[in-house]
């Protein structure tokens, strides 16, 4: 409560300072006297996020830029010593489980963020259809985002996803029981799902054991359940099912990208005798286009991010966190479990350098598949 | 080219409609169905969509757990100070962005949406040893006083784009009038801007209740932990059988303040502002 107060009174007093000092720099370089106003006031106004953006952004970057080049560790009272790029060569060569982080966020990316865009895209198309209780639809699609990760919501998803015991599982048995067909599809996705899965863990392990193991298995697999919160496996998907279950936010953005959509198009579309399948693939798409890029740029970002579904789900199943693991977690983990600064120093730069890269590609191939005028 | 009638068409879109409306809101059914159960009922092999013999044992054992009260007050304590900082600081901010021409305008804000780019928690080992200098480990203080320096930059833009729409008429004749222009922010713009400020309020709302790894990282006492973080550990690993009505009640406790700021909050999310935000 004190520090909060004095954080105020210390926000409002270099405010001030700021803005002062940039109206003395106008006035030596001879502005008017309503620049001068402006300035002090722009700067005044800016001041808490350019104070900030230095206190919390670039001193700790820069800090941790020199950190990642040392042994540098919290605990040890011994002034850290330069090693070079010893870390950079560990994380990048010797370390099995940031390189499972790498490949399960890039399992997240190939698998998790189509998933993810395609039920956004979908609940979009069907809520822009207008119809009653609009209102009601929207709220019940946009609410997994408020409740999202907080860590209660997650525990209902854990106690759901149980293999044994959960809801989602009995359902499973109880529809494969009532309709073959139905159990039979269980089986070909469960087939599925363990092939692509074993191979992403035989990527990031080296080992195609498993890989071997499902395929000789054959297909589809045995009448059983998925193992969601058991198996490596199975451990990625349920993190894919909460993505596409918390895919209000990406909804609403196709949604506004829906609406910007000129009706006349449609109309003329219609009146040439194009039914709405054929009018979603040659209009809407091509003009969601630079929604589908925004929704890629950010769920990119986002799955990077990911820390508590891996928290609440596997935090206690040490075998299953190497299979589930993001970037961040990894970095809570290195950085949090033996205090080695100077390591996690050195996992936050990849992780930001990976970021700039990853979005600098997205922006640079987008013009040759997002449309940004149609006609 | 073969039609499908239209009452079909729509009959089958309410029935998407309404089968996905379901499926999203079926997690917060069962963590309330779930609650009301007893422990067989919980642990059962066989589906138990709503309890035969309700209870709500767990309510009453919960409300007269110690600990669990605590934690709920920690929460909202946490939350109102980080919220109201954070939320005047990024007002502010928004208003240096859209009303005032100031030199190096562009380049901050240039500077000011790159950050979005910047993950969170990539700095979190740095700041980790800045708060570890200033004493605050062990305190609410790097959970709360961050968010004072205008934190989150998707918020800023936000705001800046609902501002930039308001005609630039009334804050010249309020110039000429003879307001400052900390008078035009507060008794102009602010009220005028009361949906986009409604809708940044929810979001910063929603990201402090539900933050779990500021609090695991710095908190680290029993007395100052917040729900997420209370919550997580109500999980036993070790026991065989688990109190999952126990848990589900304190997940319902904790997701009841987000329910009902969302109720209310979410014509202004739903409409409009996201819509605006974006085609900046």
């Amino acid at each position: 409560m004190l520090v909060a107060g004095a954080a105020v009174v210390f926000i409002i007093l270099v405010s001030f300072a700021l803005a002062a000092l940039a109206r003395f720099i106008a006035k030596s370089t001879g502005a008017t006297q309503t620049k001068q106003a402006n300035t002090f006031a722009g700067y005044l106004f800016a001041a808490p996020w350019i104070v900030g953006f230095l206190i919390f952004v670039v001193v700790p970057m820069a800090f941790s830029l020199y950190w990642s080049f040392t042994d540098y560790r919290v605990t040890a009272n011994a002034a850290p010593n330069v090693i070079g790029f010893d870390n950079y060569t560990r994380l990048l060569f010797n370390d099995s489980g940031f390189r499972a982080s790498i490949v399960n966020t890039l399992f997240l990316t190939v698998v998790g963020l189509p998933v993810q865009i395609a039920v956004a895209l979908f609940l979009a198309v069907l809520l822009n259809q207008k119809t009653r209780g609009e209102r009601i639809f929207r709220m019940a699609f946009y609410l997994p985002v408020i409740l999202g990760f907080n860590t209660a919501v997650l525990l209902c998803w854990r106690l759901m996803l149980n293999t044994g015991t959960g809801i989602i599982n009995q359902l499973i048995r109880a529809l494969s029981a009532a309709f073959p067909p139905f159990g039979y599809l269980n089986r070909a996705v469960i087939f599925v799902v363990e092939i692509v899965n074993a191979f992403f863990l035989g990527i990031s392990n080296g080992k195609f054991s498993l890989l071997i193991k499902v395929w000789e298995a054959g297909f589809p697999a045995a009448n059983r359940v998925p193992l969601w919160v058991q198996s490596p496996l199975w451990s990625k998907m349920s993190v894919v099912f909460l993505m596409a279950w918390g895919c209000g936010a990406m909804m609403l953005i196709f949604l506004a990208g829906l609406n910007n959509i000129p009706k006349e198009l449609h109309e003329a579309a219609e009146v040439d005798g194009a039914n709405g399948w054929r009018r979603f693939w040659m209009i809407s798409l091509p003009l969601l286009t630079p929604y589908i890029f925004y929704n890629l740029v950010i769920g990119l970002i986002s799955s990077l991010q990911i820390f508590e579904p891996i928290y609440v789900l596997y935090r206690d199943n040490q075998p299953l966190v190497s299979s589930t693991i993001s970037m961040v977690y990894y970095l809570w983990q290195a950085s949090f479990s033996h205090f080695e600064i100077g390591y996690g120093s050195a996992i936050s730069w990849l992780i930001f350098v990976m970021i700039l890269v990853i979005t600098a590609i997205q922006f640079k191939i987008q013009d040759r598949w997002v449309t940004y005028d149609l006609y | 080219m073969r039609t499908i009638s239209p009452v079909v068409a729509r009959t089958a879109l309410y029935v998407f409609l309404i089968s996905a409306t379901i499926l999203m809101s079926f997690p917060l059914f069962w963590m309330i169905s779930s609650s009301l159960k007893t422990l067989e009922e919980a642990n059962s092999p066989g589906i138990v969509w709503v309890s035969e013999h309700p209870t709500s044992a767990a309510y009453t054992d919960i409300l007269q757990n110690g600990n669990f009260l605590r934690t709920y007050f920690n929460t909202i304590f946490y939350t109102v100070l980080a919220l109201a900082g954070t939320l005047l600081s990024v007002a502010a901010v928004a208003y240096a962005f859209s009303r005032v021409e100031w030199p190096g305008r562009n380049l901050v804000f240039f500077l000011m949406l790159s950050t979005m780019l910047i993950p969170a928690q990539a700095l979190i080992v740095p700041q980790y040893i800045f708060f570890h200098k200033l004493g605050w480990i062990g305190t609410f203080n790097p959970i709360i006083i961050p968010g004072y320096f205008a934190g989150g930059a998707a918020m800023i833009f936000l705001l800046r784009q609902a501002m930039a729409q308001i005609p630039k008429e009334l804050d010249e004749s309020a110039l000429m009038d003879g307001a400052s222009h900390i008078q035009i922010w507060w008794n102009i713009i602010l009220p005028l801007c009361k949906a986009p400020l409604a809708t940044v309020a929810t979001f910063l709302f929603v990201a402090t209740w539900n933050n779990l790894l500021g609090p695991i990282i710095y908190l680290q006492t029993v007395d100052l932990y917040t729900l997420p973080v209370f919550v997580a550990n109500l999980y036993n690993i070790n026991s065989a059988v688990q109190p999952w009505p126990t848990i589900m009640t304190a997940a319902v406790l904790t997701t009841v303040p987000l329910m009902v700021v969302f109720f209310f909050a979410q014509r202004f999310i739903l409409e409009s502002v996201v819509v605006s935000g974006l085609k900046g």
